[in-house]
C-alpha cells in the first residue's frame, strides 16, 4: 500500500512539477520579450525578428530613455510617493488596526463595521472628486496619497494579526508606567515585524503602480512613471489623424525600467507575501 | 387632518408642476431649427458708438485680437504622447507668441489625449469647466447639464466666424449638430470642403513589375477591379517567390485590436460609404437618408449592405485580405507592411511621412516606391470617402466663464476663441509659426520651413542625426488643439506633392455623398435612440465580421441577421427617427 503511495505522489510531483515549469515559463515569456526587445534595434522589432534574444543589440534605448525626455522625473515621482505613502499608509493603519483590535473596548463593536462599511461603498467618482478639489489638494502628492492612505482589507490584516499579541505584555507594561500610545509603540509594533514588513510591501507595491489617482488629480509635471507608461504603451487615439506611436522599443525599455526596482526587490521578500496572509488570516 | 391636507394639496401641486414641466419639454421635439442660411454679425448688447472706443480690446475681420490689459482664460489641452507638451511651448512657443499677440494668457490645464474626455467629462461634471475646452468631437453628454453655453448664442459677435460661416454657406452642415431647442453648443470647425484624409498606400514599384498602372485604374475603379488588381499582383509575387499562394498581400490597420473598436473599424467604413451604408466607424446607429423618400431608413438591413458585405468577403475569400485584419493591433499591420510582406494597406495622409521613413528604414531608400490611391467606389455610387459633413471636432465654452466674466467679458472671451480658432492670421501661427523664424514664403506664396527646422506633424520628418529643430516638438507648433477646419488652401499649405495629387484626384473622381437633413431629438428621444441602437449596433457589428471573414454565410444566413435587427427593434429605432425628423 505504502509503495503504492509513494508511485501515486511520484506521478503527482512529476505532473505538478511539469504544470508549474509550464505556468512559469508562460508567465516569464512575456517579459523576458519585453527585456529582449528594449534591447534590440527597432528594425529589428519591426521585422519581427526578435525572439528572446535581443537581436542588433545596443543600449542606445536605454540611454535615450534615461537621458532624454522626463522619465527620469516621472521615476523620481514615483520614488516619493511610494516611500512618504508607503509610510503614512503603514502609521495609520497600524494604529487603527490596533485600536480596532480592542474588542474590549465597547465603541470597537461599533466602529469596526463602519470601517467594514468602506470596503463594500464607495462614494463615487464624482462626489471623492469633488472633495479632493474643494480641499486645495488637486495637483498635490495629498492627491495621490491621501484618497488610498488606508486600505481597509490591510486594516482588517493588521487588527487580526495585533488581536493575538499576548495581552499580559501589554498589561505589564501599562504597569511599568506605560500609557496606551507608549504600549503600541514601544511593545506591541516591536512584536509586530512580520506583519509590519508585509504591510510594508503591499503598501510599496500598490503606490508604485497606481496611475489612477495620478489620472484624476495630478498634472502632468506631477505624474508617477506607471501613468507616463500608460500613456506611451496606448500611445495613439484610432480615430486621431494626427497619431502616431511611440517606438517599440522604447516602449520595452520604459516598462523594464518601471518593473525593475519590483522585480529586485521580490525575491527577497516574497515569502512575506504569503506569510503576512496567513498571519492576519489565522487566528489562535 | 389640516397639516395633511396642505401637504398633499402642496405635493399635488409640486407634480403637476412637474408634468407640466415634462410636457413643456416634449413638445420641443422636431421643433425646426433656427439656423440661419447667413449670419450678420452684431455689435454687443452693451456696446454703443461710445462704448465700442472703451470695449478694452481689438478685434475684428483681419485685425489681431488685442486685449488692452493682460487677461488669463484657463484652457483644456488635450496632450499627445507622441509630441507631448514641454515647458518650452509656454516659455518660449506657442502659447508664449499667442500671449505676445493678444495679451492673453493661456492658463493650460493639460490632460494626456488617450484620457483627455474623461477627464474633461470628470471636470465639468465636478463643477470645474476651464473657460475654453476645445478638441471636441461629440459634445452631448454635456448639453443638458448646464455646463456650457450654447455657441450659437454668441456667433453674431465673432466676425471670423460669420464670414467662414457666410462665404462658404456653412448652415446646412451646422444643422446636423443643432439640438432639439435649435442651438448648437460647440464652435465646430468649419472646412470650405472635405480634403480625402483616408486612403491606400500601394507599393507602386510591384503593381508596374506586374503591370498595373493605379494612377489610370484609380480614376474609375471599383471594388471588383481592386480585387482583380490585387490578384494580378499576387499572383506576380508568387511568381517571383516574394510570397507563396497562402500568403496574404493585404492585412490592414484601424480594424482590430482597440482601434476597429469591434466594428472593422476603418476599412469597412470607407468600404461602406461607397456602397451608401453606415458601417466600421461610421456605423453609429446605422441610420441613413433617403432623399427619393425623404425619410430615415436602417441601412444594415438594405441590399446594399448585402453587397457591401459580400464585396468586403470576396477579398477574404480569394485570400488577398488577411483575416487578422480584424483583430490585429495596428502596430502588427503596420510592421507587416514596412517588411514588404503586404503591398496596399490603409493611410492617412497625416502619416505618409512616418510611413516613408519607416519604409526607408526597413525596405533601403530608393528601393521602393510608394503611391497614394483614393479609395475604389461601387457600382452604383460614386461617392467621395472623404464625407459628406464639412465640419470638424471644435471649441465648447463653459457657463464658469461666463458666470466669472459677466456677458461683456464672456463676448470678450468669445472674440478671443474667433481669433484663435477661425482667423487665417492665427491658423498659420499655429500651425507653421513664425514668418522669418520658423518658416518663409516661397515665390509662388506657398510655405515651406526654414533650413533647419522640421515638423513630423506637417511631413517633414527629421532625419535622425540632423542638426535641427523639430518645431512641433520644441514650440508646439502644428498641434491638434487647435489645427483643424478651414479653407482647402490653408489646410493643403503643407501637402507635399504625393498627397496634394491624392486629394485633388478624389476632387476630380469622386462626388460628394449628399447632407443628410440634421434630427435634433431632445433629451428623452436620444436616451430612446441610444437603448434601442446599443444591443442592435453591437448585433450589427458582430454579424458583420462573421460575413465578412466567411464565418458565417451571407447567402445562407442574410435572413437570419435581417430577422435578429428586427427582433432588435430596428423598424422602432426608424420609426422613432421619422417621428423626430417630420416632427
Amino acid at each position: 500500500m505504502k509503495i503504492k503511495e509513494n508511485t501515486g505522489y511520484k506521478v503527482f510531483l512529476v505532473v505538478n512539477t511539469i504544470i508549474m515549469i509550464l505556468i512559469s515559463a508562460a508567465t516569464l515569456y512575456p517579459f523576458l520579450y519585453l527585456v529582449s526587445q528594449s534591447f534590440s534595434s527597432e528594425k529589428a522589432i519591426i521585422s519581427g525578428h526578435v525572439g528572446l534574444i535581443p537581436k542588433e543589440f545596443n543600449i542606445k534605448t536605454y540611454v535615450y530613455v534615461l537621458t532624454k525626455g522626463d522619465f527620469l522625473k516621472f521615476y523620481k515621482n514615483t520614488v516619493i510617493y511610494a516611500f512618504v505613502g508607503t509610510i503614512l499608509s503603514l502609521t495609520f493603519s497600524s494604529m487603527l488596526g490596533y485600536a480596532l483590535s480592542k474588542t474590549e473596548i465597547k465603541l470597537m463593536k461599533y466602529l469596526t463595521p463602519f470601517v467594514i462599511f468602506t470596503m463594500y461603498f464607495g462614494g463615487g467618482l464624482i462626489p471623492n472628486y469633488v472633495l479632493v478639489v474643494r480641499l486645495g489638494l488637486k495637483n498635490t502628492i495629498a492627491a495621490f496619497i491621501l484618497p488610498m492612505m488606508i486600505s481597509t482589507y490591510y486594516v482588517l490584516l493588521m487588527k487580526s494579526f495585533f488581536a493575538g499579541t499576548p495581552k499580559d505584555l501589554e498589561e505589564a507594561g501599562e504597569l511599568d508606567g506605560l500609557d496606551k500610545f507608549g504600549v503600541f509603540i514601544r511593545i506591541v509594533l516591536p512584536l509586530s515585524k512580520p506583519i509590519i514588513a508585509t504591510m510594508t510591501l503591499f503598501y510599496a507595491v500598490m503606490y508604485w503602480n497606481n496611475w489612477y489617482q495620478a489620472f484624476l488629480y495630478l498634472r502632468k509635471e506631477k505624474w508617477p512613471v506607471a501613468y507616463y507608461l500608460q500613456t506611451i504603451i496606448r500611445g495613439q487615439g484610432a480615430n486621431d489623424q494626427d497619431a502616431q506611436s511611440v517606438a517599440t522599443n522604447i516602449k520595452s525599455c520604459a516598462m523594464v525600467l518601471t518593473v525593475l526596482p519590483i522585480i529586485c526587490v521580490y525575491p527577497f521578500i516574497q515569502k512575506y507575501y504569503v506569510q503576512g496572509m496567513m498571519l492576519g488570516g489565522v487566528k489562535e | 387632518m389640516k397639516k395633511k391636507s396642505i401637504m398633499s394639496l402642496s405635493l399635488a401641486a409640486a407634480m403637476l408642476l412637474g408634468m407640466t414641466g415634462c410636457s413643456s419639454s416634449e413638445t420641443t421635439a422636431g421643433s425646426t431649427t433656427t439656423i440661419p442660411n447667413q449670419i450678420e454679425t452684431t455689435t454687443a448688447p452693451s456696446e454703443t458708438e461710445e462704448g465700442d472706443k472703451g470695449l478694452g480690446y481689438e478685434f475684428g475681420l483681419g485685425t489681431t485680437f488685442h486685449s488692452d490689459e493682460p487677461v488669463t482664460y484657463t484652457m483644456f489641452f488635450s496632450d499627445a504622447s507622441w509630441y507631448a507638451k514641454q515647458d518650452t511651448w509656454e516659455s518660449e512657443g506657442v502659447f508664449k507668441k499667442i500671449e505676445e499677440l493678444t495679451n492673453v494668457h493661456l492658463d493650460i490645464i493639460s490632460y494626456d489625449s488617450n484620457d483627455y474626455m474623461s477627464n474633461v467629462t470628470l471636470e465639468i461634471n465636478a463643477g470645474n469647466a476651464a473657460y475654453i475646452i476645445p478638441k471636441i468631437y461629440d459634445d452631448s453628454a454635456f448639453v443638458d447639464g448646464g455646463a456650457i453655453v450654447p455657441a450659437s448664442d454668441y456667433v453674431q459677435y465673432m466676425p471670423n466666424f460669420v464670414d467662414f460661416y457666410n462665404k462658404y454657406n456653412m448652415a446646412d452642415d451646422i444643422k446636423t449638430i443643432t439640438r432639439s431647442n435649435g442651438k448648437y453648443y460647440k464652435f465646430p470647425g468649419m472646412l470650405e470642403a472635405q480634403a480625402l484624409n483616408y486612403c491606400f498606400v500601394i507599393r507602386q514599384d510591384i503593381f508596374k513589375a506586374a503591370g498595373v498602372d493605379v494612377e489610370t485604374l484609380e480614376k474609375d475603379w471599383t471594388w471588383e477591379t481592386l480585387l482583380e488588381t490585387l490578384k494580378t499582383v499576387k499572383a506576380y509575387m508568387v511568381s517571383q517567390g516574394m510570397c507563396s499562394e497562402t500568403d496574404y498581400i493585404w492585412s490592414d490597420l484601424w480594424c482590430g485590436g482597440e482601434s476597429g473598436q469591434g466594428s472593422g473599424g476603418n476599412l469597412l467604413k470607407v468600404m461602406g460609404i461607397t456602397y451608401d451604408v453606415n458601417a466600421g466607424w461610421a456605423i453609429a446607429d446605422g441610420m441613413r437618408y433617403d432623399q427619393a423618400k425623404d425619410e430615415w431608413y436602417f441601412s444594415p438591413i438594405t441590399d446594399e449592405y448585402k453587397e457591401f458585405l459580400k464585396m468586403a468577403n470576396a477579398f477574404v475569400e480569394a485570400g488577398i485580405l488577411d483575416p487578422e485584419t480584424f483583430t490585429q493591433d495596428d502596430t502588427q499591420a503596420t510592421n507587416k507592411f514596412y517588411n514588404g510582406e503586404t503591398v496596399i494597406m490603409s493611410m492617412n495622409q497625416s502619416q505618409f511621412g512616418p510611413c516613408m521613413q519607416n519604409c526607408d528604414e526597413m525596405l533601403g531608400a530608393g528601393k521602393y516606391e510608394l503611391f497614394l490611391a483614393i479609395p475604389p467606389r461601387s457600382d452604383k455610387f460614386n461617392y467621395s470617402t472623404a464625407g459628406n459633413v464639412r465640419l470638424e471636432n471644435g471649441v465648447m465654452v463653459s457657463q464658469k466663464a461666463l458666470d466669472d466674466l459677466g456677458p461683456d467679458g464672456f463676448i470678450k472671451l468669445c472674440r478671443f476663441v474667433d481669433w484663435l480658432f477661425y482667423s487665417p492670421e492665427a491658423y498659420t501661427l499655429i500651425k507653421w509659426g513664425i514668418e522669418g523664424e520658423t518658416f518663409e514664403y516661397t515665390a509662388d506664396g506657398g510655405k515651406q520651413l526654414k533650413e533647419g527646422m522640421y515638423c513630423g506633424g506637417l511631413g517633414y520628418s527629421m532625419p535622425e542625426g540632423a542638426d535641427g529643430v523639430d518645431i512641433r516638438l520644441k514650440w508646439g507648433y502644428a498641434g491638434g488643439n487647435f489645427w483643424y477646419g478651414h479653407t482647402i488652401a490653408e489646410m493643403s499649405d503643407n501637402y507635399i506633392p504625393q498627397i496634394k495629387r491624392m486629394v485633388s484626384s478624389n476632387s476630380e473622381n469622386r462626388e460628394t455623398p449628399p447632407l443628410a437633413p440634421g434630427i435634433a431629438p431632445t433629451e428623452e428621444q436620444n436616451e430612446q435612440i441610444t437603448l434601442i441602437a446599443t444591443p442592435l449596433i453591437d448585433e450589427v457589428n458582430a454579424w458583420t465580421l462573421n460575413f465578412v471573414i466567411g464565418q458565417k454565410k451571407i447567402d445562407e444566413q442574410w435572413d437570419e441577421y435581417v430577422a435578429v435587427c428586427k427582433d432588435k427593434n430596428c423598424e422602432g429605432l426608424v420609426s422613432l427617427y421619422n417621428e423626430i425628423y417630420k416632427g
